[in-house]
């Protein structure tokens, strides 16, 4: 492989498809679609925050970058696979790629020089979607080093898309069956994780016995209502400590699977870790979020017994009070620790950034053996030139 | 015959699966000639150009290829060896002044030396006022020549050729039997694979014919006077009769047309000879021509037995 070979294959890819496509239009689109999620999401959030009084922080710059980056995402795993799936069987067809394998440049030459071109245009898109990202960054809420390392490993995924879509594009005779065994490789990773997550919970599930602290059945068949005591609350004193045999999930131990997912990657890598929670729509901080509950699971408490005992969880007076008329500053102090907890639970994405770069790594490899010449044992179906 | 140079294959053998492309081959071109490789379709020639080209390694035999075999280095085969395949298609957005930078570039030479051959090869096939036009627009023949001169961009001393003439009006061919007679002269090594046969009989030095896998014949095409060979000449007569009887006279086989007859002579003495005997017989000649040209005799006797 040469710094030369791989410029003039860049080169080459580029200028085709430049000047085949009508990327203008294309970009334009592109450019609308971003365009037209984040001015839906600035205004809905504008909504939100002027209709409710006690919005705890202003969430509008995090909003709408949380959800710029994951639609930019979203689509571009439909657009990147695109540029790299008919790539070598296109070529092939056409009738362009015997001849420059006869020439001086290696397979490595070719096969990396398609990736980089096909990630060139990818970043295209980045680019075109980046204002929109710059506009969160204006709105506030979010470090620019963070939103630096999003784009980054956001990029980095879509290289390892394109890797993919050359791989398959190097393997199958027929462009059809690169294409969609490519979109099937993608849906694997974004939808297949989770479905596979999903269904490893319950297999993983364990049955144990628990101590639990609860109000007893009994409580509540002397309080019926029309009895003598019906308007009467439980409280503290009437909790009594039991034993239930239930069912455990064992999150941590396949918590794996969805940091293999791409979205889980970026999202983990980079969401916008307002310090609450709350009831707005920040994709890549739930995503984030649930794949580092996942992990952390469902941990028996360090008392050893589960505290179900309603009046002794609910807040007291006291705390009520203190908290303005709805308890708000109690909640805080509950999300406070709820968000504790989850940024005490490692990064997730890293495992899945080194598992992504392996697939990289491995497609780019698979499609540059493929390419070498001369070719000894034909594969059926594949033609030489 | 020398050692290094030129093309050399022996006992080539190549299937893909099942199917056997080339059983046995045994070929030489040599530097500063012009070889052709005929054959029926399917023969297996456009396999054996491929293996040629370093795209695909032979089952068992060997190849050299100015001495180097294409299976252990390809590269340096490669920097030696010129391929215009056949029906190759081109990156139809590029103009073919591009292409052919763009073919510089992949065998390695500096952006000006690629811009300096691109404009030689424009002038040497007549392509230079289509210079900047894209490819895709190019006529077959056109398209043709663009080939040829890719194939020439870095000065090869060995060529294939595959098909080389086919789209091209008959300007063209005759252009580019001249480039290919001059690349030979200036001791380059040429296999041109045709159907043409009568083209081929004006390019080529040497022929082999190929059929069904193997190598069936090498053919001097040079020796015009190959006596032994029986050819075909056809005579046409305003006296048809007369010139019947003087033919059953002398003992020849005769194959009468509707217009004209054919007659088997053995070699090119024989056929003046007989000229000469009918002119002095006073039989009035108006054409006596071969009708088959010595590569189309071979030919034709060599893949006799194909179903």
């Amino acid at each position: 492989m040469s710094l030369q070979g791989v410029r003039t294959i860049a080169v080459l890819e580029l200028r085709q498809r430049l000047r085949t496509s009508r990327w203008p239009v294309v970009l334009g689109i592109w450019f609308l679609i971003i365009g037209a999620v984040a001015g839906l999401t600035w205004w809905a959030v504008n909504i939100q925050s002027g209709h409710s009084a006690n919005t705890l922080v202003d969430d509008r710059g995090t909003t709408l970058y949380d959800v710029v980056l994951f639609f930019v995402l979203g689509l571009g795993m439909l657009v990147v696979p695109s540029l790299t799936a008919t790539s070598i069987n296109g070529d092939r067809e056409h009738g362009v790629l015997a001849t420059l394998q006869t020439t001086m440049l290696t397979s490595a030459d070719i096969v990396v020089g398609k990736l980089v071109a096909a990630w060139a245009i990818s970043l295209a898109f980045l680019m075109v979607a980046s204002p929109f990202l710059v506009w969160a960054w204006i709105a506030g809420g979010i470090e620019i080093g963070r939103m630096l390392l999003a784009v980054t490993v956001l990029a980095f995924v879509l290289a390892v898309i394109c890797a993919l879509g050359l791989m398959f594009s190097a393997l199958t005779a027929r462009t059809i069956s690169s294409a969609v065994l490519t979109y099937l490789t993608v849906a694997a990773l974004t939808v297949g994780t989770v479905i596979a997550f999903l269904t490893s919970m319950p297999v993983m599930a364990t049955q144990q016995s628990v101590r639990v602290k609860v109000i007893p059945d009994t409580w509540f068949q002397d309080h019926q209502p029309g009895s003598a005591e019906a308007s009467a609350n439980p409280t503290a004193a009437d909790c009594v400590y039991i034993n239930r045999v239930q069912s455990t999930l064992h999150t941590e131990r396949t918590w794996w699977l969805l940091a293999l997912n791409p979205f889980v990657v970026v999202a983990d890598a980079a969401p916008s870790r307002k310090p609450l929670n709350y009831l707005g729509f920040e994709p890549l901080q739930m995503i984030s979020d649930g794949a580092r509950s996942a992990r952390m699971g469902i941990a028996a408490p360090d008392s050893g017994i589960v505290n179900e005992c309603g009046p002794e969880l609910a807040p007291s007076q006291a705390q009520l009070t203190t908290g303005g008329p709805d308890g708000a500053a109690f909640q805080e102090q509950q999300q406070k620790l709820e968000r504790e907890k989850l940024n005490k639970v490692p990064a997730v994405w890293p495992y899945g950034f080194v598992f992504l770069g392996l697939i990289g790594a491995g497609s780019t490899f698979v499609a540059v053996r493929r390419l070498r010449t001369p070719i000894r044992k034909l594969p059926r179906g594949t033609r030489v030139a | 015959m020398d050692a290094v140079g030129g093309i050399e294959v022996t006992g080539v053998r190549r299937a893909f699966g099942s199917v056997l492309a080339v059983d046995h081959i045994d070929l030489r071109a040599r530097p500063g000639e012009v070889t052709a490789l005929v054959g029926p379709n399917g023969a297996g020639k456009t396999t054996l150009l491929l293996m040629l080209a370093t795209l695909l390694a032979p089952d068992s035999g060997s190849i050299r290829i100015a001495g180097i075999d294409p299976v252990t280095a390809p590269r340096e085969v490669r920097a030696a060896m010129g391929w215009m395949p056949d029906g190759f298609g081109t990156w139809d957005a590029l103009t073919v002044r591009e292409v052919l930078e763009t073919v510089g570039a992949a065998y390695r030479l500096a952006p000006e030396a690629a811009r300096v051959r691109a404009g030689e090869l424009l002038e040497l096939v007549h392509l230079g006022e289509l210079a900047d036009r894209p490819a895709r627009v190019l006529s077959r023949g056109q398209k043709q020549r663009l080939g040829l001169a890719r194939a020439l961009v870095h000065q090869p001393s060995i060529l294939l050729l595959d098909e080389p003439a086919s789209g091209l009006d008959p300007r063209s061919r005759i252009e580019l039997r001249d480039i290919l007679r001059q690349l030979a002269a200036s001791g380059a090594t040429l296999l041109v694979s045709s159907h043409i046969l009568t083209e081929l009989q004006e390019i080529a030095d040497r022929a082999v014919i190929v059929a069904r896998g193997r190598s069936v014949a090498t053919q001097d095409l040079t020796d015009s006077d190959s006596a032994g060979t029986v050819s075909h000449w056809r005579i046409t007569s305003l006296d048809p009769p007369r010139l019947m009887a003087a033919l059953a006279h002398h003992g020849l086989a005769t194959h009468p047309l509707t217009d004209a007859v054919d007659v088997e002579v053995a070699g090119d003495v024989a056929a003046s000879e007989l000229l000469a005997v009918l002119v002095a017989d006073r039989i009035p000649i108006t054409a006596f021509a071969p009708s088959y040209g010595a590569l189309e005799t071979a030919y034709l006797a060599a893949t006799e037995d194909r179903q």
